[in-house]
């Protein structure tokens, strides 16, 4: 009957194309290379040129001990290679990974409202979630959003980003000149200056809205990759 | 063959609603087809005085809705130009006197009688317009080009496209040197704003004031650049779609083109 909870000092374990030793570092060196001496004599020619990974759970420390052991290993058994075990990803990454890989977005519901066409005077679009409008904002019409406000076009009227107070959410427009800009609390007026028509968008940095070439600051460069929102 | 019902409307006053609705009717005459000009701002009657004919009012459009005349008792025949009929607005009335029912019942009866009927709509988006609007089978925003017009014609836009019209453009008052100098819009720049189907476009011509007050149609003057304008409207209106759009210029940019193009600087 194997007792799972007084663990041996020393257990073995075939893996892959070698063997993981998992032992106990509490246990005086003898007694721990007289169980190795034990458990790999039972191995006999098996062990030669193996590689062994030698395990000591989340004990910390015990190095010099380790040094010893893979010295001893190599000398006694003529095991080809002896290793610790590989470091354990942090869990958000692991997560984070496995999603990319199921495709997450695949079975995605979104958070966009996507529309066309041109929003005109006296028209105002409300939504909780990010807006994408495909087309222009004229002026003085009114978008308000919960997230990002993303106009393929002309952007002339009056924003609301990140309503009622998320400020970090952006608003980019293919040619920006709104005549109020606002994400979250923050707010600023239009700025009459000379049309540059170029891709811009605007974010909040210390309590003040800033615009920002979006060709030469891309706010998405930094992802590593793509996140379904 | 049933007429149509154009209504002209721009949001915003004084941008030449009056005018353009006149000028677009008598140019409609003068191509002999049969036209009815409606003014439906009711309480501010102007279309008569413009079109010359304020001392042979009888009966309004009020009076025509409520059933006290007919059609043929309230419109004014033109004696210049031939077909041209005009129904005058109450002045002593306000624009809740007319009921929606009522206008498209006239509007759909007028469109037995002529083939064109114009609308002239007032200023603002309130029951006056809507009344306007109601028995329209087409509309034509006139616009000039100033920001605070742009953006009244683009809300009258979006209203008149919640309502299953189409609208097309007039950009009226274009000052060519002024726009060259950069003080007034172009009308590129409107139209990259309203996006819509361009009908025309009327440079600034002081013939209007003219004849506005002396009542004589500007299609009428030879002279008038706006006149000529509207009438090349009239023509697209009347399905000569093809017709190209002549952009307003003055002496001076015409000079500076051909210089261009024969490479001097």
């Amino acid at each position: 009957m194997i007792n799972f909870d007084s663990a041996a000092p020393v257990r073995l374990k075939g893996v892959g194309d070698g063997f993981w030793i998992t032992l106990d570092p509490s246990h005086s060196e003898e007694v721990l290379k007289s169980e190795i001496d034990k458990l790999f004599g039972n191995l006999k020619h098996l062990a030669i040129n193996a590689s062994v990974v030698i395990d000591v759970g989340d004990a910390k420390g015990h190095d010099d001990l380790l040094e010893r052991l893979k010295s001893y290993l190599i000398n006694t058994f003529e095991i080809s290679k002896v290793s610790r075990p590989p470091e354990k990803r942090s869990i958000p990454t692991e997560r984070i990974r496995q999603r990319d890989l199921s495709k997450g977005w695949n079975h995605h519901r979104s958070d966009v409202l996507m529309l066309r066409g041109i929003v005109r005077s006296g028209q105002k679009i409300e939504s909780r979630k990010h807006i994408i409008i495909m087309g222009d904002v004229n002026p003085g019409s009114e978008i308000s959003a919960g997230g990002d406000i993303i106009v393929l076009g002309r952007l002339a009227g009056k924003v609301h980003a990140g309503f009622p107070e998320d400020e970090s959410s952006i608003i980019f427009a293919l040619e920006f000149r709104p005549t109020l800009v606002r994400i979250g609390k923050t707010t600023a007026s239009g700025i009459d200056e000379e049309v540059r028509i170029k891709p811009e968008y605007a974010c909040v940095e210390n309590n003040a809205i800033i615009v920002k070439d979006y060709m030469k600051t891309n706010p998405f460069r930094k992802m590593p990759w793509p996140e379904a929102i | 063959m049933e007429g149509k019902v154009i209504v002209v409307t721009s949001g915003k006053g004084g941008v030449g609603k009056t005018t353009a609705t006149s000028s677009i009717g008598a140019a409609l005459a003068l191509e002999g087809k049969r036209v009815a000009i409606v003014d439906m701002d009711i309480g501010l009657r102007n279309l008569d005085v413009v079109m010359g004919l304020e001392n042979r009012i009888v009966f309004n459009i009020v009076d025509v809705v409520l059933g006290k005349c007919k059609i043929s008792q309230a419109a004014i025949r033109d004696r210049r130009i031939e077909n041209l009929f005009l129904i005058p607005a109450s002045q002593s009335d306000n624009k809740d006197v007319l009921s929606s029912a009522g206008v498209e019942r006239v509007a759909n009866e007028l469109r037995k009688e002529f083939d064109y009927v114009i609308m002239d709509s007032p200023a603002g988006i309130e029951r006056g317009f809507q009344n306007a609007v109601v028995g329209a089978n087409e509309a034509i925003v006139i616009c000039t080009p100033d920001v605070s017009s742009v953006r009244d014609a683009d809300r009258v836009i979006g209203i008149l496209y919640s309502r299953s019209l189409t609208p097309k453009l007039v950009v009226n008052r274009i000052e060519p040197a002024r726009v060259e100098r950069g003080e007034m819009l172009s009308y590129e720049d409107v139209l990259e704003v309203l996006s819509i189907e361009l009908l025309g476009l009327v440079p600034m011509d002081e013939h209007v004031l003219i004849s506005s007050n002396t009542g004589t149609p500007l299609v009428l003057q030879n002279d008038s650049k706006a006149g000529h304008a509207f009438k090349r409207i009239a023509r697209r209106l009347n399905g000569e779609a093809d017709l190209p759009i002549e952009v307003p210029t003055h002496k001076n940019s015409m000079w500076k083109k051909i210089s261009k193009t024969l490479g001097f600087k």
